[in-house]
């Protein structure tokens, strides 16, 4: 076992870093900010094939089945049921509207803000072709759900297997 | 296209999606400052009035919020977003008036007004010519 001296880095002509207590401050803030976005809900849900317009923002949605049914949920949190579209072909449904601005900010004005605003469309298409005629929606506590009920061709048939002889 | 709101009950034989146990997301919020009063706003969709606990305590204006389970249908193709719970707090420091805090919620989205003690509220004083 060898001894190394101690050598302070001041010793060896070395600084060590300054830091002063508005970076550190400046440091915690910003990995902060990185945690609680990384943590955070999805500012922007990844769609399969949606676009993004500038000035507009994609709504996430959760997208269950059954044999006869596909129903699909969006949140939409302060959106007026009126601002909201919902169309549907034989194999997309799209959701379309506007999120209108608070009256709140016709004050001192926003002093943060995180929530989107203004314009937002979401295609989806669909695992199997639907009836476009029989179709539901309804807006609930923010969150939008559509039922969709899927066409006869398209539900699955369990076909029995004859033998021969 | 929109029906009118209404609760949905869980279809026969399928149990409803309840919130994830454990799991608590951070709502987006916004501030607007209107002077006599800080106007926080918060998006907490499928929440309601009952299951919101707004506190204020020591300066900290806190939220938690619990979500309604969900009526469940078949087998989940595509989620882009987790059910659970929702918290947040804020630290407003003195000058606000704990009692006259005031919160409501609508459309998934609830909105929380917070005075200033009128001791602290700017005020314009006029100035008079001799």
């Amino acid at each position: 076992m060898s001894l190394i001296p101690f050598r302070t880095k001041r010793s060896l002509g070395m600084e060590p870093p300054s830091f002063s207590s508005s970076s550190l401050t400046d440091f915690r803030n910003e990995m902060n900010r990185l945690f609680e976005g990384f943590f955070s809900r999805p500012a922007v849900a990844p769609g399969w094939f949606d676009t993004i317009e500038p000035g507009r923002w994609l709504p996430a949605i959760d997208m269950a089945e059954t044999d006869e049914t596909i129903r699909i949920r969006a949140e939409l949190p302060g959106i007026n049921p009126d601002d909201v579209d919902v169309s549907v072909s034989e194999d997309r449904l799209v959701i379309s509207g506007e999120k209108k601005t608070e009256a709140e900010s016709s004050g001192n004005g926003w002093t943060h803000r995180e929530s989107h605003f203004g314009g937002f469309s979401r295609a989806v298409p669909l695992p199997e072709t639907v009836d476009p005629s029989q179709v539901s929606a309804h807006y609930d506590k923010g969150v939008l759900t559509v039922n969709l009920t899927k066409s006869p061709a398209s539900t699955s048939r369990k076909v029995p297997v004859i033998t021969a002889g | 296209m929109i029906a009118s709101p209404q609760t949905t009950a869980p279809a026969a034989g399928s149990p409803p999606v309840s919130p994830e146990a454990g799991l608590t997301y951070r709502p987006n919020v916004d501030i607007a400052d209107c002077g006599d009063s800080l106007v926080l706003i918060a998006d907490i969709p499928g929440s309601s009035a009952e299951a919101i606990d707004v506190r204020f305590e020591d300066g900290v204006l806190s939220i938690d919020a619990a979500v309604l389970p969900r009526p469940a249908a078949g087998t989940t193709v595509r989620r882009e977003y987790g059910i659970g719970g929702y918290r947040r707090s804020f630290q407003l420091g003195d000058g606000f008036d704990g009692g006259q805090i005031e919160a409501g919620y609508q459309h998934g989205v609830l909105t929380v007004r917070i005075p200033r003690l009128a001791a602290v509220q700017p005020r314009t004083i006029p100035v008079k010519a001799s």
